[in-house]
């Protein structure tokens, strides 16, 4: 397999070392090797925080600017941000509201990019389920929809299922379920999420 | 075998363990501060006995290592790369010393730079101390190499540095590993003055025999295979080779796979010092040129002596400054590519466009703060209340942040705090000039390298106040014990150590101690503090001002809530932000007030007093 590049971004306290732990553990039981690139520190404190994912046989932890194959945004802002990194024809998924997004100043952009995005208001929905922590969760789980990349939608929700604790894990995949759906209702264009 | 997704400072542990590693000591600071932790989790789990330290400072724990080295263990110590220039002194004699037991130095780079002051690379410090040096290319190479370093170490009686930079330690990887095992060798310092206490007619002998050792580590990294190695095919010649080492040569791998480049061949350093001649000589003749990639100085670009052929950062194909992101060696590559009338590897602008795109969407600058409830915003608060018009030299730690509400004007390095407080006293009084200086320091600060700043200036009479910032955690680096708390690394209780002593010690007549979530309290005895500093009679003033990390112990530092709202006095005047600077204080664009954000907010309280128009309230 071609190495696969997940590039998570998001701001600090949304839990991007969480949401980055679901996808290594995942790949990891389905045998790939993986890299990772983290934020520490003084950097940490920043407020945006990013983690880059490789999965197959990279040799450099970091992605590189135009070869990623997915940005995962728990934040509107830290997904454009992040936007050099996808490569072309590369799929974007935002925590962000479907009605204005992307922002028209980077449609063009993403047009001759041919890339992808999707949204959905992942941190509302979270809030809504009563977990306004599992932003995380959310957006796992609406990538999850799409069926794209060498993890699929069973393998993550198992991995939810596997390490999330006793008391939370009714509440974790019923997040997992309803965020899903919303993006199988986007891919057979019963609901509108930008495309 | 057990398999973990690790931290490259975990693959590092687990590879000082796996090279029966018995003494190990440390500093932290990023990037390098989960290696001790990450060792504690394995040997405890393995039932190792491993001697695990916290230290006071990079040179105590080097010393501490040495010790143990030249009694015949197994011993190592890590830090960051500022933090080798603290145990700089020792690093140097003790190459020239040696030692019996395989003796490591750990010393992780920060190219960027992301959390520090400086972005030194250790490969130099290597050549300036004469220490053999390995320069990993991945979490799984650094642990191998550490186990290499030791047998290294072991055969020539030489400490041996790896340094990784962040890119190794912060990059998490997949690794497997077996049980691990103790080793058992036990402690045997042999007496022998002329080598281990060595007079300078002796170290002239011991640097003759340095030079001669590393002539032969020099022929040995030249076949160090995996780590020193070439991929030229025999008698063929190149017009254009790449030699790098360390995490840029992991990104020239991959960028040379992805692009089907086989027809540039590649010298990977990962041993480069001593430099292996013969092997680099092999590679340069069968080259008409060579591009370097190395971070993040010129150690290679030097050490291949040949500037017709060479192209790198002396030629301006490599940036000087900055972290070598695998975009940007695309763009050399492409650019030296070319420059040799060669196929560049891609006719990508390397995310350039986008990058100016993203640039001109004024995206919300997100600068570091300190935490909502954090207690160095009350103690900062109340400095620059109380002597606004001061010189306020600080240093490092979380409270480097304090530079947001105006209260840090210098952060030279660990300790300058104190220190640069003296030096200004001095250059003003000379123009007798009495200048208000108040100096702020975390309490590890103060332990690492505070004390001997604060002795010199009592000693010399020098005159401002000194805030020891005491939270009970080193904070910025990860939540490592503090010293005060008599904490260890593994959990066991060592002996806490009282500021009140040490300062006192240091022959501070007025010190006192404050809660700095009394702001009142608080600006009220800087104010007397100022009094005693310029009394002709007095002296260096110490304020502890002490309150428990709101991060590492939520409930203590928090013990009462107060839910805050702003009220319609609100004018907009900015003052809370530019002087109090909160995350949880917000100004609404439309209303034109500030708002409290109820997620970020602590509840502490302390902006209760803060408002010049009483406009923040409880509900």
């Amino acid at each position: 397999m071609r190495t696969m590049n997940y590039v998570l971004s998001g701001l600090g306290g949304q839990g991007i070392l969480f949401m980055t732990k679901i996808f290594a553990t995942t790949a990891l039981n389905k045998g790939y090797n993986i890299l990772g690139a983290e934020t520490h520190g003084m950097a940490q404190r920043g407020g945006s925080v990013v983690s880059h994912l490789r999965i197959g046989d990279a040799a450099s932890s970091l992605i590189r600017a135009g070869a990623a194959d997915f940005l995962i945004s728990m934040d509107e802002s830290e997904a454009y941000r992040h936007l050099p990194y996808l490569k072309k024809g590369g799929k974007l998924f935002a925590n962000a509201s479907s009605d204005a997004f992307p922002d028209e100043r980077v449609a063009g952009y993403l047009d001759k990019m041919q890339i992808e995005p999707y949204a959905m208001e992942a941190g509302k929905t979270a809030m809504e389920l009563g977990s306004p922590r599992s932003t995380n969760l959310a957006m796992i789980a609406f990538y999850s929809a799409f069926e794209v990349g060498p993890l699929s939608a069973d393998d993550l929700r198992g991995t939810v299922d596997n390490i999330s604790p006793g008391p939370f894990k009714e509440k974790n995949l019923k997040i997992f379920d309803t965020c899903h759906d919303v993006g199988r209702k986007i891919i057979s264009g019963d609901i509108y999420g930008t495309f | 075998m057990k398999e973990e997704f690790l931290l490259g400072n975990g693959a590092m542990a687990l590879g000082l363990l796996e090279a029966g590693c018995q003494i190990m000591t440390s500093y932290p600071g990023t990037p390098s501060s989960e290696i001790l932790p990450e060792m504690v989790r394995f040997s405890k789990a393995a039932n190792l006995n491993t001697g695990i330290e916290w230290s006071v400072n990079e040179k105590v724990a080097f010393d501490n290592a040495f010790a143990a080295a030249i009694s015949g263990k197994r011993a190592a110590c890590c830090m960051k790369m500022v933090g080798l220039n603290v145990a700089a002194d020792s690093f140097m004699s003790a190459a020239y010393i040696g030692n019996i037991g395989g003796f490591v130095i750990i010393s992780c780079d920060d190219p960027g730079p992301h959390s520090s002051q400086t972005e030194q690379d250790s490969r130099m410090m290597a050549r300036l101390g004469k220490v053999p040096v390995f320069d990993p290319a991945s979490p799984e190479e650094a642990r191998e190499m550490i186990k290499a370093a030791f047998d290294l170490s072991e055969e020539f009686q030489v400490p041996v540095l790896v340094r990784p930079a962040i890119r190794i330690c912060h990059a998490r990887q997949n690794i497997k590993y077996d049980r691990l095992e103790s080793n058992m060798t036990k402690a045997e310092f042999k007496r022998e003055p002329s080598r281990w206490a060595s007079t300078p007619k002796f170290r002239f002998m011991q640097h003759k025999a340095l030079n001669e050792k590393h002539v032969q580590i020099a022929e040995k990294f030249s076949t160090l295979t995996p780590y020193n190695i070439h991929n030229l095919a025999k008698g063929k010649h190149y017009p254009f080779g790449i030699v790098t080492g360390g995490v840029p040569s992991s990104v020239v791998r991959d960028l040379f796979e992805e692009y089907e480049r086989d027809d540039i061949p590649v010298l990977k350093l990962g041993a480069p010092y001593p430099f292996p001649e013969k092997l680099s000589d092999e590679f340069m003749d069968a080259c008409d040129k060579v591009l370097v990639i190395e971070e993040t100085d010129t150690v290679i670009e030097y050490m291949l002596r040949d500037k017709h052929k060479t192209l790198g950062r002396l030629s301006s194909h490599v940036p000087m400054e900055g972290e070598l992101l695998p975009e940007k060696i695309e763009v050399m590559l492409n650019k030296a590519l070319l420059d040799c009338a060669l196929d560049p590897l891609s006719g990508s602008d390397c995310g350039m466009e986008a990058f100016g795109l993203v640039g001109s969407l004024e995206l919300p600058i997100r600068k570091p703060t300190l935490c909502p409830g954090c207690p160095h915003r009350a103690s900062f608060y109340s400095i620059r209340k109380a002597l606004p018009k001061a010189i306020f030299p600080s240093d490092i730690g979380c409270y480097t942040l304090g530079i947001n509400l105006g209260v840090v004007d210098t952060v030279l390095d660990m300790g300058a705090g104190i220190t640069m407080a003296s030096g200004f006293w001095n250059a003003y009084i000379q123009d007798d000039v009495k200048k208000p200086i108040v100096a702020t320091m975390g309490d590890s600060t103060f332990f690492h390298s505070g004390t001997t700043g604060l002795i010199n200036a009592v000693y010399n009479d020098a005159r401002f106040i000194l805030v020891i910032l005491d939270n009970h955690i080193t904070a910025m680096t990860g939540m490592q014990p503090a010293i005060t708390q008599g904490d260890r690394v593994d959990g066991r209780k060592g002996n806490a150590i009282s500021l009140e002593t040490i300062v006192k010690g240091c022959g501070v007549e007025y010190l006192k101690v404050v809660d700095p979530y009394d702001t009142r309290h608080m600006i009220k005895v800087v104010k007397e503090a100022a009094e005693h500093v310029n009394d002709p009679d007095g002296g260096v003033a110490v304020v502890i001002a002490r309150h428990p990390c709101v991060i590492a112990f939520k409930d203590e530092a928090i013990p009462e809530k107060f839910e805050i709202e702003i009220s319609d006095e609100c004018d907009d005047c900015g003052f809370c932000h530019l002087r109090f600077e909160c995350p949880a204080m917000v100004r609404n664009e439309e209303t034109e007030k500030t708002e409290i954000n109820p997620v970020l907010c602590a509840q502490c309280g302390v902006c209760l007093t803060i408002c010049p128009k009483d406009a923040i309230e409880t509900v």
